[in-house]
């Protein structure tokens, strides 16, 4: 039985090298700059660092593959051009896309990059993976977190490119490159400017015992005293509404899916994505070597252990998302 | 290059987490003693680790000189002793006693960082996940987000660094003496604790309890005010 391929994120080159060793694949990266939905201060790679990590990972058989997966500017086409460019000149082994004019321009300029559908593209239905095959050569496709495991079964009987989804890390409930709740507070959003509840806006402050997090001025959230604390991202809010204080879309939790391996085995994915290029490298470590280990048994025909990374994630609980969700 | 014997770091069996524990708690200490040497030459000490620690990690130090100037707080709560770092061009690392005297530098700071000593130290040296420490809420930050993250992110970009060994490479006899202690505490500290079983019980609790205080006076704890350092930003709920 093929191993799935255990795809790794790093948002520094100690990150990657942390993922490589831990037992990654293949590790996903961004420039430094807003071509990739992870634009945080003191985050991503120069050219120089990519360059750096192919040769570390390629020494050790691992791929690199450049998230360039947020959305061209009208009129400002260069940064992401460019990007496409330097990725292909770099050797690096994929490249993740989302936007379509983008997936023509490498298509056409780069025929030998391999290209990557990003989830930002939320492609989650036959018909529109099958365009961006056709139109654009597409071999793979993230898909979004709102599908049911066997919702990608029935994908995956119908299309002929491989898929990736996402087994841990933060949970973004919505349809991923069309959520603009971090611009209604902040004028920034994670398509644009790839950054979702942008750092310059956010502000934490003691409030008696309790932790507020503030975003763009707003509360979002208040901490009681004890209480695992979240990152201030709307979707995750706690709002008064009706009868008082609730989460209204979705609690702060992150997403965990290792249980499920049999099950998305049997629905024909291909990668596993792990969640978390703005995380520190001691977490990535932790992460990449908990699934390398699970992965490894789960081959060998043995029961997935159970390896607690319950630390690491937050709020503190860990779900299976939409994966096993029975409502809408 | 750094002394092979000095960078030998503490390994991660119980032993070892032993004497990481002993080491942090000997540092904490260290740091405690800078302000005495007074103002000039602590901060001479403080730029002199600075230079070093720039010539090992030298992508990070130029990254924090390339940012904007602006001041971000360290602040152990259980030593008696916060560091306040300058970014920026004029890139410099001060240390502040609690009290008055350090209370007007530490309010003129644009960020704070707080947390237990020891998790300070494990999130510098890139042992320990900072976002975890935050969701446990082990850690709390206040003032600017986007600083403290520009910080974070630049010094975790470094594989491992070992401040421990290179603060005792600049403290003349410590640097002769961690690599021994680094070889040694963890068996030697097994060996006191399989001598401590044997105790009779009211002598283990005694040992026990003297070791207890010992700790709190060697952290700082005692007299130190429960929200930190005095003067510190608006909205940190000191």
């Amino acid at each position: 039985m093929d191993n799935f391929e255990l795809i790794c994120p790093a948002g520094t080159p100690a990150a990657l090298r942390a993922a490589v060793d831990a037992g990654a694949d293949a590790v996903y990266l961004g420039f430094r700059d807003e071509t990739n939905a992870r634009n945080f201060p003191g985050l991503n790679f120069t050219r120089q660092d990519v360059a750096d990590a192919v040769d570390y990972a390629h020494a050790r058989r691992v791929e690199v593959y450049v998230a360039i997966n947020t959305y061209p500017q009208a009129g400002n086409l260069g940064p992401w051009r460019k990007a496409v460019d330097d990725a292909a000149r770099l050797k690096v082994d994929a490249v993740i896309l989302a936007d379509p004019g983008l997936l023509d321009y490498a298509a056409k300029r780069h025929p030998d990059l391999r290209l990557h559908l990003s989830v930002q593209a939320s492609a989650a239905n036959v018909e529109a993976i099958r365009l961006y095959r056709e139109a654009f050569g597409v071999r793979r496709v993230v898909l979004p977190r709102v599908l049911t495991v066997p919702e990608i079964a029935r994908l995956n009987a119908e299309i002929d490119i491989e898929t990736e989804v996402f087994v841990f890390g933060g949970l973004c409930p919505m349809a991923e490159g069309r959520c603009s709740l971090s611009s209604y507070a902040t004028g920034l959003s994670p398509n644009k400017q790839g950054v979702c509840s942008p750092a310059n806006h956010v502000r934490y402050e003691q409030r008696g015992g309790s932790l507020a997090s503030t975003l763009g001025g707003f509360t979002i959230n208040v901490f009681g005293e004890g209480e695992q604390a979240g990152y201030p991202t709307l979707c995750k809010g706690r709002f008064v509404a009706g009868d008082g204080p609730a989460y209204l879309f979705e609690e702060p939790t992150s997403l965990n899916a290792m249980d499920l391996l049999p099950e998305l085995k049997a629905a024909g994915v291909r990668a596993l994505k792990i969640e978390g290029r703005q995380r520190g490298k001691a977490y990535i470590a932790a992460v990449v070597r908990a699934y390398r280990e699970a992965l490894e048994t789960f081959a060998a025909g043995r029961p997935v252990p159970h390896i607690d990374l319950q630390a690491m994630v937050e709020g503190g609980t860990q779900t299976t998302g939409a994966y096993t969700r029975a409502w809408r | 290059m750094r002394d092979p014997d000095v960078a030998q770091t503490v390994s991660n069996s119980p032993a070892g987490e032993r004497a990481r524990r002993f080491e942090t708690g000997l540092s904490r200490a260290g740091l405690g003693l800078v302000p005495r040497l007074g103002r000039r030459a602590s901060d001479a000490l403080l730029a002199r680790l600075l230079r070093l620690l720039a010539d090992r990690h030298p992508r990070a130090f130029e990254a924090l000189r390339e940012m904007p100037d602006a001041r971000v707080l360290i602040e152990p709560v259980d030593a008696p002793v916060a560091l306040l770092m300058r970014v920026g061009p004029e890139l410099s690392l001060h240390a502040l006693p609690r009290g008055a005297d350090g209370a007007g530098e530490a309010a003129a700071a644009d960020a704070v960082v707080r947390g237990p000593y020891d998790r300070l130290l494990d999130l510098l040296e890139g042992r320990i996940d900072g976002d975890a420490l935050f969701f446990r809420r082990e850690l709390s930050i206040s003032g600017d987000t986007a600083l403290i993250l520009a910080l974070r992110n630049t010094l975790d970009g470094e594989d491992e660094m070992d401040l421990v060994a290179d603060a005792a490479s600049i403290a003349g006899p410590l640097a002769r003496a961690l690599p021994v202690l680094r070889r040694n505490a963890g068996p030697v500290l097994d060996r006191i604790d399989a001598a401590r079983r044997l105790l009779p019980p009211p002598l283990r609790r005694g040992i026990e309890r003297l070791e207890a205080r010992l700790e709190a006076r060697l952290g700082g704890t005692a007299g130190t005010p429960p929200g930190g350092l005095p003067g510190k930003l608006p909205g940190t709920g000191a």
